[in-house]
């Protein structure tokens, strides 16, 4: 087992295993969008309540979703890098914090572009809006403070205590609409309960979901891989491989 | 028995490799110099052998316990003194005496005079520490020495801005040290002598050693 | 045991007689809060009912904006002359002593924030009830802001951009300022504030037992 998690730990390794595994999870993610945006775009019935201007929830929700799951992939590798001092948990944290930044600038946007119709404002203080606010604050927070140091990994470093002190955010951004009466509906997934959203709906939006996934985890790969290149810049191998 | 054991240090600064492999052990009563030009990288060996800065490759062990493992006891046995004073401005030289004797674990409420007198700060006691000259608030920072219990000192550039007296003053104070068992480790980039007792050396500079 | 209280005590001490000798940094920040806060019903004209609704939340807001501004003064002098290393380094626990530091900064700068807010609530003329919300409010986050917020001065100490660690303090302080506003509004339509006083608290207590250790982790790693 720490023999694994040495050799995935690996510079090397894990910029020539995340090669390979780039060019299938490329394949994957553009089938997942494709189907995905026809699946709910075309397929999926108008909602009776809304219309077709529901639809935008296909782009806002799996941008919400992702969101608080790349913050929490910012938190795990903070951890990673204070407890056991793993490089590619720096890189990882490092290349993931920018589009978790996107992520969510993206859903408070398509947000606010689906309430002006819907609701009649484009923005309201309720818990949930103001703490996916905060979540912004906190990503581009996280990017200054890395790009402030010198030395990338007292960067690293300093980044993940940031993170972790405000992973206290995301059960709030979760759990918010449960807490409080706010302009959100309530949770319409959860993982025991049935959905209370029709399948035609929401097998797109699920696709969507792994669409945003993969997409994320080919950027990271890319993000992480120039990492691992500039810090290893003086062995053997990647001079042999700038060579070619 | 050993008691300050180095192994294979590596110790790399904004890209630079300022030494390699590195191994020495210290035992009760050694004295060590260590010198090299400016930058050859003295004052972060002697930071990572305080354990304020780690190292890209090797281990470091007191009394055979992996220093970052064992941190808290490593500190209690351990006393640094870096290149800046530690010493506040706008508090008194009592003052400040006390908060340095009370960080070292000493008991308060000593009568300061002695350690006054030893460092040459004598009858200064109501003084504000920033009126002093640099050279008096080096001596200041300096009676840390004489107000701990730690075994293992690490001096970085310890006779800095010291006039003769304040030399040899130094000098006497580590010998004690050391003949009482301390093990001392100190930087410094000028020619030192210590005619009294045996010095070990390490210089640093284009490959170490 | 005895001996690490006694370490807390005098770095306790040790930091109220500095800000005692060196008034500059707080009383700054203090008549920054101060003048904030009297500028802004410049803008309001005389309008007395809008100012009434409106002072509370810029009192919080300045209490904000000049926390922001004294806490650097925590850290950064004992980073310069190289205290930071030998508090470090030493036989006795760092979350102990840096939370003297962050209790000083709160005697320091929090207490006389909160008793000129008070002031500025009488001045204004405003209800009671709106004044002792105000009053534990501020009781509840300024302690939260100093504590959240010396993380954040270590993470950025001598880093160059001042705004840095005022965008970084701006999410954590956040939920505080919504409880604490939610609070003063409610005690203006004699509501009861016991909930957001509840949760104010709750806030406090995550940051008494989170912000020492994680501060101390970030000064170790700022050492390195």
């Amino acid at each position: 087992m720490y023999k694994w998690i040495h050799q995935f730990g690996s510079p090397k390794y894990f910029y020539n295993i995340s090669l390979v595994l780039s060019k299938w999870i490329a394949f994957v993610c553009i089938a997942c969008f494709i189907a995905g945006l026809y699946g709910g775009l075309v397929l999926a019935p108008a909602d009776y309540q809304q219309g077709d201007s529901y639809r935008i929830i296909y782009i806002h929700v799996p941008a919400s979703w992702m969101s608080l799951f790349v913050y929490l992939v910012l938190a795990t590798s903070g951890a990673i890098t204070l407890i056991w001092r793993i490089k590619i948990a720096d890189f990882v944290a490092r290349a993931s914090a920018p589009i978790g930044a996107s992520f969510t600038f993206l859903a408070l946007t398509t947000g606010a572009i689906w309430g002006k119709p819907m609701w009649g404002t484009y923005w309201v203080w309720d818990a949930r809006l103001t703490s996916e606010l905060i979540l912004l604050f906190l990503y581009l927070g996280y990017i200054a403070l890395q790009s402030s140091f010198n030395d990338k990994r007292i960067a690293a470093r300093a980044g993940a205590i940031l993170a972790l002190i405000g992973v206290i955010n995301i059960p709030i951004i979760h759990y918010s609409v449960e807490w409080w009466s706010t302009l959100h509906q309530g949770p319409t997934i959860s993982k025991l309960d049935t959905p209370s959203i029709h399948y035609s709906m929401l097998i797109p939006l699920l696709l969507m979901l792994a669409a945003y996934k993969t997409f994320y985890i080919y950027v990271a790969l890319m993000g992480v891989r120039n990492e691992i290149i500039e810090s290893e810049y003086n062995t053997a191998w990647v001079k042999k491989l700038l060579d070619n | 028995m050993p008691q300050f054991n180095i192994n294979n240090l590596e110790c790399v600064r904004h890209n630079n490799i300022l030494f390699s492999d590195l191994t020495f052990t210290m035992k009760d009563g050694d004295l060590l110099q260590i010198d090299g030009t400016n930058g050859s990288g003295k004052s972060s060996l002697l930071q990572i052998c305080s354990g304020l800065i780690r190292p890209s490759k090797g281990t470091i062990e007191w009394n055979n316990e992996d220093i970052y493992e064992y941190h808290n006891s490593f500190h209690k046995d351990t006393l640094y003194l870096g290149h800046k004073n530690a010493i506040k401005s706008s508090l008194t030289i009592k003052e400040n005496i006390q908060f340095i004797s009370a960080l070292g674990g000493v008991i308060e409420n000593q009568d300061y005079t002695e350690i006054l007198n030893t460092v040459g700060l004598s009858d200064t006691e109501e003084l504000y520490a920033g009126n002093l000259s640099a050279g008096q608030q080096r001596r200041l920072s300096l009676s840390r020495l004489l107000m701990t219990r730690s075994k293992l000192w690490l001096l970085d550039e310890p006779f800095n801005a010291l006039d003769k007296h304040g030399k040899r003053m130094v000098e006497n104070i580590i010998i004690n040290h050391c003949n009482i068992g301390g093990i001392v480790i100190f930087t410094t980039h000028q020619e030192m002598e210590f005619n009294q007792y045996p010095l070990k050396s390490i210089h640093l500079g284009n490959n170490n050693v | 045991m005895s001996e690490s209280i006694n370490i807390f005590f005098v770095m306790l001490k040790r930091d109220l007689i500095l800000a005692m000798r060196d008034k500059t940094d707080f009383i700054n920040s203090l008549i920054f809060f101060i003048i904030i806060i009297v500028l802004f019903p410049l803008t309001f004209g005389s309008d007395a009912k809008l100012i009434n609704e409106l002072i509370p939340g810029v009192i919080w807001i300045s209490a904000l904006l000049a926390t922001c501004l004294s806490l650097e003064s925590i850290f950064r002098s004992d980073f310069e002359d190289g205290t930071i290393e030998q508090i470090t380094l030493s036989r006795y626990p760092l979350t102990l002593i840096v939370s003297a530091k962050i209790i000083a900064h709160w005697l320091t700068f929090g207490i006389p924030l909160i008793i000129i807010s008070i002031l500025m609530g009488l001045i204004f003329s405003l209800p009671v009830d709106v004044i002792l919300a105000l009053f534990i409010t501020l009781l509840l986050g300024t302690p939260t802001l100093s504590l959240f917020g010396s993380v954040m001065v270590v993470l950025t100490i001598g880093l160059r951009g001042s705004m840095l660690l005022s965008l970084l303090i701006l999410p954590l302080s956040m939920p505080v300022l919504i409880f604490s506003i939610l609070a003063v509004n409610n005690a203006s339509i004699n509501q009861s504030i016991i909930a957001e006083t509840y949760f104010l608290g709750g806030i406090l207590l995550l940051a008494i037992s989170l912000a020492p250790i994680a501060a101390s982790a970030a000064l170790r790693i700022r050492l390195s």
